[in-house]
């Protein structure tokens, strides 16, 4: 669009049925985008033309075509005529209904009005109204184009801008979602996982009774033996109670501890005195059973310690302490434990969470500056060919020495003095943009004003293969 | 339309004159400002520009926006001023 020279601009106009007025600095850009609009609104009736309305829409999309090619060999009046109109389909809201009875009722308003003179057809009410009760495929094109142009660019340069932001937004947002759903997941997963824990914490610590395993196992070993069988009856027996009486402390010092006990582990003495009083049996009895828990190799829930806290033990003399491997403890105690422990577990995946939700946002933040610098760079590579285009038609017309121009040059005429030092990482961006993606502009080397640099020449292409069209 | 302010009628009913910029209805004290810093600082400067643009209103309202930034509502009553201070005097 930078190319058009103000009498090709108004050319432009004219072709497409508008009469502009003269055009100046302060004019320049309203007739830029006056005929971005217009060029915008040609193509979408040509659209419309071609893909088969239904028929009411087709008998409205005919006669305006028609009427409009009308127009065009117009004068004054008839300019002025289609100024108002395209100021009322602006005016107009989208959600007017359109019928098939509109098309010929607009019609004869409009060239009712076009005899109109100038100062009267301006300011007349009733058509506005006539006309916005009239529906009509051409006025829903031009609000659909002046929405498009209404974003303040004209479409071409919307698309330009549209299409590589597309692509990194919806990467970007494919992997967001994505990223965020698997949190979510992850977050449900985990209170289940922890519900989980403390249901199986909770339940799995009963206390079983290693004795009735055992006595199956004993039985066929000592079955002739009734003598035996009866010192086997024995020690169980005190093995049961001294089981009994070291889970119950265990417990008591896990919760709470009411009788400030200085570990889980009791003395031999204590433990001792405790089973002999319940059971009233031997010291004798109390080391066989002990004996017997060292020699066997199951799992019965009682840990003998010896004075090194380290070393296992291996003969009854160096017993120290007992400990029970299976604290028998309230359901308040095992419930707060569980709890503890469950949390105590997650607290680690939380952290993780939270990590990568931390990851998320600043992986979004990085991406939204990424977009920025992408769409400041392709702002900057439309800037630049703009100017090497221009600078290669002053050439031909004369006004310009050498049909390239330098680089430098052209950043120094692009990005004011104060930005080059923020604007350096763009515009290097966009040089190899250009280097690499553009083949209308050629880097050359060549001595300007009698200094060696590098210069874009703008190689003449035809007229179709100019993107802006 | 009539709901035109008080500024509106004030604006058509006689000639402009020397009359600042900020007495055309839709232009307050901010547009006003932005107006007089790129050069339009008489309400005839900017009368000149809508008649330069044909008295296109649309074209117009574009402009305005472009240049001082005004809204929909601000650029309408600008140009519908305009317009019947151009029919009753031009």
């Amino acid at each position: 669009m930078a190319e058009l020279t103000d009498a090709e601009l108004r050319k432009e106009l004219l072709a497409l049925g508008y009469r502009p007025g003269p055009i100046t600095a302060t004019t320049r850009k309203v007739y830029i985008k006056k005929l971005g609009c217009l060029r915008a609104e040609v193509a979408a009736a040509r659209r419309s033309g071609r893909t088969a309305p239904p028929s009411p829409g087709r008998s409205s999309a005919g006669p305006p075509q028609s009427s409009r090619a009308a127009w065009d060999p117009a004068g004054d009046r008839k300019g002025l005529s289609s100024n108002t109109w395209w100021r009322r389909e602006s005016e107009v809201t989208p959600s007017t209904q359109w019928g098939s009875s509109a098309a010929p009722m607009r019609l004869s308003s409009l060239f009712r009005r076009g005899k109109d003179d100038l100062a009267s057809s301006v300011g007349k009410e009733a058509e506005r109204d006539a006309g916005s009760r009239a529906g009509g495929l051409i006025r829903r094109f031009p609000w659909r184009a002046a929405s498009d142009g209404g974003h303040g660019v004209t479409p071409r340069t919307a698309l330009l801008r549209s299409a590589p932001r597309q692509q990194p937004e919806g990467k970007g947002k494919g992997l967001e979602y994505y990223l965020s759903q698997f949190l979510c997941l992850a977050s449900l997963v985990l209170l289940l996982i922890f519900l989980g824990i403390l249901v199986v914490k909770m339940v799995g610590c009963t206390p079983t009774v290693p004795v009735p395993p055992l006595m199956c196992v004993l039985v066929p070993v000592c079955a002739l033996q009734f003598c035996q069988a009866k010192q086997k009856d024995v020690t169980m027996a005190v093995l049961q109670e001294l089981y009994n009486y070291l889970s119950v402390q265990a417990g008591n010092f896990e919760c709470g501890n009411p009788e400030n006990l200085k570990s889980k582990c009791i003395w031999v003495s204590e433990a001792q005195d405790h089973v002999l009083n319940v059971t009233g049996t031997s010291t004798r009895k109390f080391k066989a059973a002990l004996d017997w828990i060292l020699n066997s190799n199951k799992d019965l829930g009682i840990r003998l310690k010896g004075r090194d806290m380290s070393e296992p033990v291996s003969s009854v003399e160096e017993v120290f302490c007992l400990e029970s491997v299976h604290p028998q403890m309230g359901l308040g105690c095992r419930f707060r434990r569980a709890v503890v422990t469950a949390i105590m577990n997650l607290f680690l995946f939380f952290w993780s969470l939270i990590t990568l939700w931390g990851i998320l946002l600043y992986l979004r933040y990085r991406w939204r500056k990424m977009e920025e610098e992408e769409q400041a760079m392709y702002e900057m590579v439309k800037k630049i060919i703009a100017v090497v285009q221009d600078h290669y038609k002053e050439w031909e017309r004369n006004l310009e020495r050498y049909p390239y121009v330098g680089i430098f040059h052209v950043r120094d005429s692009l990005i004011p003095p104060q930005s080059r030092k923020k604007m350096k990482r763009v515009w290097e961006r966009a040089v190899d943009f250009l280097a690499s993606n553009e083949s209308r502009i050629q880097t050359e080397s060549h001595r300007v004003a009698g200094e060696d640099m590098l210069v874009w020449r703008w190689t003449q292409p035809s007229y179709l293969s100019d993107s802006e069209h | 339309m009539s709901s035109t302010s008080q500024k509106h009628r004030d604006f058509v009913a006689e000639p402009m004159g020397e009359k600042p910029v900020g007495t055309l209805a839709g232009i307050g004290d901010v547009l006003g400002r932005k107006l007089e810093e790129k050069g339009f600082d008489k309400a005839y400067v900017v009368l000149g520009q809508f008649l330069v643009l044909r008295k296109d209103e649309e074209l117009f309202r574009e402009w305005l926006k472009e240049t001082c930034g005004a809204n929909a509502k601000q650029s309408r009553d600008c140009s519908g001023c305009l317009r019947e201070w151009c029919d009753a005097f031009l």
